[in-house]
């Protein structure tokens, strides 16, 4: 009697905390987008295979204003079912693949639900710049 | 033995006190999430979190859609910086977010900032004084004026629950013309939570 009451009441604590772990999200848009996106081909490079398994980069479009500024848009997804933080960094370069640097280049932190997608966007600090680069991390806090 | 083994051991306690009583400093870069942050201050991440969005925006939002319009040398808009209000209870110089604004504006080529207009006197009196003596003398017939004006807010909301601490700073700018209209407003909130420390806030 009391090694059965005490299993269910392991499994409904096991169960509470499975369940309050996984908070995912739900989410739904238009079969056909009224938009279409100008993708990149990316080429990436990964040390941190466990971030790369949780936060994952689906894709990097970009685009460029009248100003003459490169606008790239990461869609970044969490793979996972829970609660995900990660920093990220863009990084700009000229024509001549120097970096771009300003105070402005500096890692951001983000954190995103279970399942969640998101997008994360960057704008060159100048007209100048012809190329990208974009750097995820775990976070540090 | 015993003898030996007395002093032996003195000794390495005294080493271990001193090198665990050593301070270790490292530097990191102020541009990571490797800095220190707490909840119940402005941090430098929440700075450069502030202003990247901020920058970020006013590219996109105004800079990038070609709506800057400036009178300055190549076309370029002359910029000047209005009041920043800190409505929070920190003691904190605004300058720290205003300055990493201004140096981003102008590496974008398309803004310069005008140091000798400013609410509390000119940030360079030296520059002042020789815009005003080209005035005088008629070099320069028609002092610019700035063609924008950028202004802001920092507020701040605190609350707690429990052991849990949560600081809230909202961070409010806008950029208007010289006709007083705004033509760019951002708004960027950052929120931090923490456990409640056992001393002070």
């Amino acid at each position: 009697m009391n090694s059965s009451l005490i299993r269910v009441l392991a499994s409904a604590t096991l169960l509470a905390a499975i369940g309050t772990g996984c908070e995912t999200v739900n989410t739904s848009e238009p079969a056909q987008p009224a938009f279409q996106r100008n993708m990149v081909s990316e080429k990436r490079v990964i040390t941190d295979a466990s971030l790369a398994r949780r936060v994952q980069v689906q894709g990097i479009n970009v685009s460029e204003g009248p100003g003459g500024f490169l606008k790239v848009q990461a869609e970044i997804l969490n793979t996972t079912r829970s609660y995900q933080r990660f920093a990220y960094k863009w990084e700009w370069f000229d024509k001549d693949g120097n970096l771009v640097e300003g105070p402005a280049s500096v890692a951001v932190t983000r954190q995103v639900e279970g399942k969640e997608s998101l997008f994360l966007q960057g704008v060159a600090p100048n007209a100048a710049v012809r190329d990208f680069r974009l750097k995820l991390y775990e976070n540090a806090r | 033995m015993n003898r030996a083994f007395v002093p032996t051991a003195i000794a390495l306690a005294t080493a271990a006190f001193l090198g665990g009583c050593a301070t270790q400093t490292t530097y990191v870069d102020p541009g990571s999430t490797r800095t220190i942050t707490n909840v119940g201050e402005l941090n430098v991440q929440d700075w450069n979190m502030a202003s990247e969005a901020m920058v970020n925006s006013l590219i996109a939002k105004h800079i990038n859609s070609g709506a800057l319009k400036g009178s300055g040398p190549d076309g370029r808009a002359v910029l000047a910086i209005s009041r920043i209000v800190n409505s929070t209870s920190l003691q904190i110089d605004t300058d720290v977010l205003v300055k990493k604004i201004r140096v981003s504006l102008l590496g974008t080529g398309k803004v310069v900032a005008d140091i000798t207009a400013g609410l509390g006197g000119p940030e360079d009196p030296l520059a002042a004084e020789a815009k005003r003596e080209q005035q005088f003398l008629g070099t320069q017939k028609v002092a610019p004026r700035p063609d924008y004006t950028l202004s802001g807010k920092i507020i701040e909301n605190r609350t707690r629950q429990g052991n849990k601490s949560e600081s809230t700073y909202i961070f409010q700018m806008a950029l208007a013309t010289r006709d007083g209209l705004a033509v760019w407003e951002e708004e960027k909130t950052i929120t931090k939570q923490g456990k409640r420390s056992a001393v002070g806030w």
